[in-house]
């Protein structure tokens, strides 16, 4: 559903991601680690057609993103660290401007559902989405993904700054949308969540993807050693 | 893509709606749209009522003035007021300093009198309040506080790349911030134009503005140009700028610039390229030429000496006691018609420097939309240079009628010599009809202010041209 093929972006001399081969199927929750500035966002900024790459192709449900930037876009829902919805808008607001963007037509109880199952508390939906905290808002991008039926999943740094509990109800719901064959790509620091809730893992440093492993072969302490180990080298 | 820019413009109304300070902000323009209006319509009648009682009062002036010679009457003379047009109400122009009556005698043709500005003092160098400085200059600035940050907030936020991700072009989004905007120009404007064309109906003014119907449509659909192009401008900065702080600055700094520096110095620019002669020098230079010639053939004595011998041999008589007609009745209107090639002659060249100071004005509406929309707002109201200019040559036209009725009358009915025994009464006196006066026609627009309909064209052709045109997303 995803695919680079030696992906690479540079900003003048400065190399952000070098090369990137990478294929995620629908299911899989390939969740990226690696330090700030190693080209985590800049893989999913790539996907996402913000940026054009120096060389090589991003590819979405076989579709290049840069000749298809609107077609490929059908497919994705996009959470980043800080979800910002607009403020002076409730959440079900929220929602249904954005699915009608579209071209969703879901009535409001429909959605309303939505947001209550993606873990929203029933007494927000109808309040403006500046009385919310930013796990909340994370509940209402997932409920997005869901009302757009989303094939794939970027995340950038989803749970970054999200307190434990939160943390936890977000990975539940990426578990959930897997079921649903949804693929995912998540930047994260976080290396116990992606042990727990990704079915891949790569780490990249400066910009190349430099390991690869299914999460099912490797331990937690195996993970944090062999990340450690790249970072030091 | 119509569905995305519709839902994008929904969801800016809606923010709009719920902030407070631009509910505040709109509810400012609108009362004082209003005021000017009421303003406007109190001033207008006031002044309406004030110029039709003193028009009948001078009208039976003359009717009443009594039996006598028709060179005294002509003396005598009249008065005649510009009567205020409706539309004047909406964007006053030039009236404030062009006066509002003029003394019509033999001879010399008088200044208009009672400007408004000599009672203003200082204060008039800030502008008075009129609706058309409202849509001119201060909605201007409204637009600016309600779109200053309509893009830059997004992109601060986050909210842009999420549009983006849905799919959304930055086409789609800019269209529907715009037609957002546009709509809250348009809830503005259309109760402002439909009060005002109601007042037109019921003030029934079509006795002194022509096409009043279609001005108030050209009106509207110049302000609608204006404002659109500098809500896209507005929105076209948000959209370049990298913080809400610099496309605030840019902004106030076009504003400025184009509402208030450029229009004074273009002012200045014209005057100073194309002087003016001071007004002693200016009448001096009339007199001189009334007294002496304007050319050595000219004079009045080698005039006079023409008109006789033409005249005794036209009659085939030796003397001016022989002619059939009284010779200084003649004499009076053929010295009035040099008088008045002379005026005409002065009164061109005058113009034609008011007219290159006007060019040079109607230029800087290419880097200026102000200067542009302000022009055409004077004309459509007829309150205008060209409009007034109009209503001044109508006075003279109307005064070398008079004077010339009563030097004939005098040349037909009086006897060569006698001046205080022939009297003319109020039969004479009727034959001239009351001054009336309906400004040009709407067309005259098109003739005189065509670069000012450039100007505002080109600026809207390059808001089109601004427009994100790619259908790209990133």
């Amino acid at each position: 559903m995803l695919e680079a093929k030696d992906l690479t972006k540079k900003y003048g001399d400065f190399t952000a991601l070098n090369t990137l081969n990478l294929s995620i199927r629908a299911g899989d929750i390939f969740c990226l680690l690696g330090a700030n500035g190693a080209g985590k966002s800049t893989t999913i900024n790539l996907f996402l057609n913000f940026i054009e790459p120096s060389s090589g192709k991003a590819f979405v449900n076989g579709l290049d993103v840069e000749k298809n930037p609107q077609k490929t876009k059908q497919w994705l829902s996009y959470i980043p660290e800080n979800l910002q919805l607009y403020q002076n808008m409730t959440g079900l607001e929220n929602l249904r401007f954005f699915c009608g963007l579209q071209g969703g037509n879901q009535d409001k109880e429909e959605l309303e559902a939505l947001l209550i199952q993606s873990g929203l508390q029933k007494d927000f939906v109808l309040k403006r989405v500046s009385s919310y905290s930013k796990g909340m808002r994370q509940k209402v991008g997932i409920a997005l993904a869901r009302a757009r039926g989303a094939k794939i999943l970027l995340l950038d740094e989803p749970t970054s700054g999200l307190d434990p509990k939160a943390s936890n109800e977000f990975s539940e719901l990426l578990l959930e949308m897997k079921e649903q064959k949804v693929a995912t790509l998540m930047a994260t620091h976080d290396l116990f969540r992606a042990k727990d809730t990704g079915t891949h893992i790569g780490i990249m440093k400066e910009g190349v993807l430099v390991d690869k492993m299914e999460s099912g072969q490797v331990s937690f302490h195996d993970l944090e050693q062999k990340y450690l180990r790249h970072m030091h080298t | 893509m119509k569905r995305q820019v519709f839902l994008i413009a929904g969801k800016e109304l809606k923010g709009m709606a719920r902030q407070n300070s631009l509910k505040i902000l709109f509810v400012i323009i609108i009362m004082l749209l209003g005021f000017a209006l009421y303003a406007g319509y109190i001033a207008y009648k006031q002044q309406r009522i004030m110029v039709d009682t003193a028009q009948k009062e001078r009208r039976a002036e003359w009717l009443d003035q009594g039996n006598k010679h028709p060179h005294i009457a002509a003396h005598y003379g009249t008065y005649v007021f510009k009567p205020k047009t409706l539309l004047s109400l909406f964007d006053f122009g030039l009236d404030t300093y062009t006066g509002t009556s003029i003394y019509l005698e033999a001879h010399y043709p008088h200044e208009f009198m009672f400007r408004p500005v000599q009672g203003y003092g200082n204060m008039i160098r800030f502008g008075e309040l009129s609706a058309a400085l409202v849509l001119q200059l201060l909605l201007p600035l409204l637009i600016i506080f309600i779109t200053f940050q309509t893009f830059t907030k997004e992109k601060e936020t986050g909210t842009l790349k999420l549009l983006v991700s849905q799919g959304v072009s930055i086409r789609s989004i800019y269209l529907g911030k715009v037609l957002a905007y546009t709509l809250i120009v348009f809830t503005i404007m259309v109760p402002f134009f439909t009060g005002l064309y109601i007042v037109g109906v019921i003030e029934k003014t079509s006795s002194v503005i022509s096409n009043m119907g279609l001005r108030i449509l050209l009106l509207f659909s110049v302000y609608i140009g204006y404002l659109w192009a500098f809500t896209n401008f507005s929105v076209w900065i948000s959209l370049k700028s990298s913080s809400a702080r610099n496309a605030l600055l840019t902004l106030l700094i076009f504003w400025i610039t184009t509402g208030i520096i450029i229009p004074k110095t273009s002012a200045n620019l014209g005057e100073t390229l194309h002087p003016l002669p001071s007004t002693k020098t200016y009448k001096e230079s009339i007199q001189h030429d009334i007294e002496n010639g304007m050319s050595p053939n000219d004079t009045k004595e080698k005039r006079m000496a023409r008109l006789k011998k033409d005249y005794l041999q036209e009659y085939g008589v030796d003397s001016l006691n022989q002619l059939p007609l009284n010779f200084g009745g003649i004499q009076m209107q053929e010295g009035e018609e040099y008088a008045n090639k002379v005026y005409d002659f002065h009164d061109a060249a005058l113009y034609e420097k008011f007219e290159l100071q006007n060019r040079a004005g109607s230029l800087m509406g290419f880097i200026a939309p102000y200067i542009a929309v302000r022009n055409l707002s004077m004309a459509f109201a007829a309150t205008d240079w060209y409009s007034f200019n109009d209503f001044q040559e109508k006075t003279n036209t109307y005064r070398r009628h008079l004077i010339r009725t009563m030097n004939n009358d005098m040349a037909k009915n009086s006897r060569y010599g006698e001046f205080y025994e022939y009297k003319a009464g109020r039969n004479l006196w009727e034959t001239i009809s009351d001054f009336k006066y309906l400004t040009p026609k709407v067309t005259m627009i098109f003739k005189y202010y065509w670069m000012e309909l450039a100007s505002l064209s080109l600026w809207v052709l390059i808001m089109f041209i601004l427009i994100p045109s790619s259908s790209k997303t990133n």
